[in-house]
């Protein structure tokens, strides 16, 4: 596999994890929080420190985003040519 | 609500767009051909470049449209955030480096590069154009809103204003200023909110110096003869929070209760502010209007805890709700705000204004960390707007500008020039990318014109012009819907015409040209179509009654992405299958 296709494949890779995550958050807001209009649970939990899940999850992925982005920076900084 | 305008306010603002525009047109003299026009040459930096795309991207939605929705509604704004920043993943790891080899000066180029084909460029232009114009109405809108308490100006004042100096930009310069007014925009605004955050946390929460009954009701009534604000003509003494700053000191939007029975916090750290606020108890403002035209807004308590929760506004109400469909609205729209980023062609051309693919992988993770960071704050300002008392009820896109005159008139002059400047950078990107769609695809390759590098260029400049007039027109007809809720609409849009046409592009070997006309003009039709039979266009548009609206709509909820984008990836499946034979086949040089 040649440098170019492996960067690709790491992308994608990532892409799916970020999926999985942004997935997983939306599907808990939307079906696992509230029941007859009530909190019963989901992003309404708390995490840590007093602060729920929705809070910590949606921070988490803003900043998630990032540290993905920084990773793929840095595994594909040697593929500076291919314009 | 009347507001009083302040000198210095004024004398900062007006410094500020005269200091942008003359850089403007100071760059604008150094691009005279289309390259340098629509691309900048292709010579900016990675690192502007990836503060340009904060810039172009942190739109009158983002700064205006979150805060106001965070401040009336609680979490449901941060959806956005959230949603916003998460579509910048689809940009990084599936679209920005294979765009950047594929493309020249537009998105058509690219789409077009294996085919060459005519229908698919006029295609692509069109879903440039309807995309832009989608995405500049709020960002007009969002103008109206900051003029108004800075200036003491009406609405259309600020949409004129704003379509004047933005047509003045993209008509003089092209790319290089727009690039350039964009990082200033992008750097400024993830600067000074940031201090806005660190004032917001220094100052806490504290208490009103009265609590606010439930029968505290406040009244407005606009009639052929005037406003009257209870009972009485509307003037600087008698306003809408006139009763409640007199009585209870302080406008709209308080502190009820704080915990074990404080008055006041005193300052709090990052994570110490939420969980005060998820503690504490905040007094919102229920909105309802009788058949005489009379406007009331009633008190009521919430818990902290409950406003850090989604499903409070009425675009995300249904996430409250235990009928499926009734979540679909939701799951729609966060998909939509996912795959609509990589799929905005004023995004996109900014790829073609660096040298090669590894500087569009590291201005867009640039991008992502300026854009994030901005994001984060929205939560801080949004939560600190909804508690400060200085919500205007009637407008929830006044919110950032008035939160931030709390801190006084100097840091209400500084964030409403920013903020004007936000929606110069994000306008100017939108015309760019019209203008582009015009000259470059539309005029050139689909009609043949013969146009070398400068007449495409003045062809570019004209358009823009009539891009310009068309955007005010808009944005004064769509005054009083929120800027976010706008925007998401022109997210739906983008993902369905483009990101199926992009994606398979990509990664799948058998797609033919047919096969992305047909896939973006069906996202395109289907996605407007859909939003124009909504309930959500019934009653905030067309002005009906929720009830009239939720019967009269053709559809079963208001957000298509979907049901739309699904559509437009099934419809170029089916038809490239359909087509095999009649493209040559060509190896996908881009990967």
């Amino acid at each position: 596999m040649n440098r170019r296709a492996r960067t690709r494949t790491l992308a994608l890779l990532l892409f799916t994890l970020y999926c999985v995550l942004y997935g997983t958050f939306v599907l808990v807001a939307a079906f696992g929080t509230f029941h007859e209009g009530k909190a019963t649970g989901g992003l309404s939990r708390e995490a840590f420190a007093g602060l729920s899940w929705g809070v910590v999850g949606g921070f988490g992925l803003i900043v998630g985003a990032f540290l993905l982005a920084l990773a793929y920076a840095f595994v594909a900084r040697d593929e500076e040519t291919g314009s | 609500m009347i507001y009083e305008t302040s000198t210095l306010a004024i004398a900062v603002f007006v410094a500020f767009v005269t200091a942008v525009l003359i850089l403007s047109f100071w760059l604008g003299s150094r691009a005279k051909s289309a390259g340098g026009y629509f691309a900048a040459h292709g010579q900016v930096g990675w690192f502007v470049n990836g503060i340009a795309f904060a810039g172009d991207y942190l739109s009158a939605a983002s700064f205006l449209g979150i805060c106001g929705m965070i401040a009336f509604f609680g979490y449901d704004g941060f959806l956005y955030s959230i949603g916003f920043l998460a579509g910048w993943i689809v940009a990084l790891f599936v679209i920005a480096e294979p765009i950047k080899r594929m493309g020249k000066y537009t998105l058509a180029d690219a789409l077009n590069a294996r085919f060459q084909s005519r229908g698919l460029k006029l295609v692509a232009a069109i879903a440039t154009l309807v995309i832009s114009l989608f995405y500049l109405i709020p960002q007009m809108v969002g103008a109206g809103a900051l003029v108004k308490p800075l200036l003491g100006l009406p609405h259309w004042a600020g949409v004129a204003m704003v379509g004047a100096a933005v047509t003045v930009i993209v008509a003089t310069a092209g790319m290089v200023s727009t690039t350039w007014v964009q990082f200033i925009k992008g750097t400024l605004l993830v600067a000074v909110c940031t201090v806005v955050v660190a004032l917001l946390l220094e100052r806490g929460f504290s208490l009103p110096t009265k609590p606010i009954p439930s029968d505290a009701i406040q009244t407005l009534q606009v009639t052929p003869s005037g406003t009257l604000v209870h009972g009485q003509p509307l003037s600087k003494e008698n306003q809408l929070d006139s009763r409640l700053r007199a009585e209870f000191g302080t406008g709209f939007g308080s502190i009820a209760s704080l915990p074990d029975g404080a008055r006041s916090t005193g300052p709090l750290g990052p994570l110490a502010y939420f969980k005060v606020f998820a503690a504490s108890t905040v007094t919102t403002w229920k909105k309802s209007t009788d058949p005489n035209g009379v406007t009331t807004w009633s008190p009521v308590e919430r818990t902290g805890a409950d406003l850090l929760l989604p499903g409070a506004s009425p675009t995300f109400k249904g996430v409250r709700d235990d009928r499926l469909v009734a979540k679909l609205d939701f799951l729609s729209l966060m998909l939509a705000l996912f795959l609509g980023t990589a799929s905005l062609p004023h995004i996109l051309i900014r790829y073609y204004t660096v040298k090669d693919a590894a500087s569009a992988r590291k201005s867009t993770v640039v991008g992502i960390g300026a854009i994030g960071a901005f994001y984060v704050l929205t939560l801080y300002l949004g939560i600190g707007a909804m508690t400060s008392g200085a919500l205007d009820p009637t407008d929830s896109n006044m919110t950032a500008p008035l939160f931030a005159k709390t801190f006084g008139d100097g840091l209400f002059a500084v964030i409403s020039a920013i903020a004007f400047t936000t929606v110069l950078g994000t306008v100017s990107g939108l015309i760019l990318a019209g203008a582009g769609a015009v000259a470059h695809d539309l005029l050139r390759d689909v009609f043949r014109m013969n146009l070398d590098d400068r007449g495409q260029v003045r062809a570019a400049k004209i358009a823009s012009v009539a891009l310009g007039i068309g955007a005010v027109g808009l944005g004064i007809l769509f005054e009083k819907l929120n800027v976010s809720f706008l925007v998401g609409w022109a997210f739906n849009v983008a993902a369905s015409a483009n990101l199926p046409a992009l994606v398979m592009l990509l990664f799948w070997r058998r797609t033919t040209k047919e096969g992305i006309i047909a896939a973006m003009s069906v996202g395109l039709l289907a996605s407007l179509a859909w939003v124009l039979a909504s309930a959500d266009t019934l009653e905030k548009v067309l002005g009906y009654s929720a009830a009239d609206a939720a019967t009269m709509a053709l559809v079963p909820f208001s957000q298509p992405a979907i049901v739309t984008v699904p559509l437009g990836f099934l419809t170029l499946v089916v038809v490239s299958l359909c087509t095999q034979s009649t493209t040559r086949k060509k190896p996908h040089a881009a990967l």
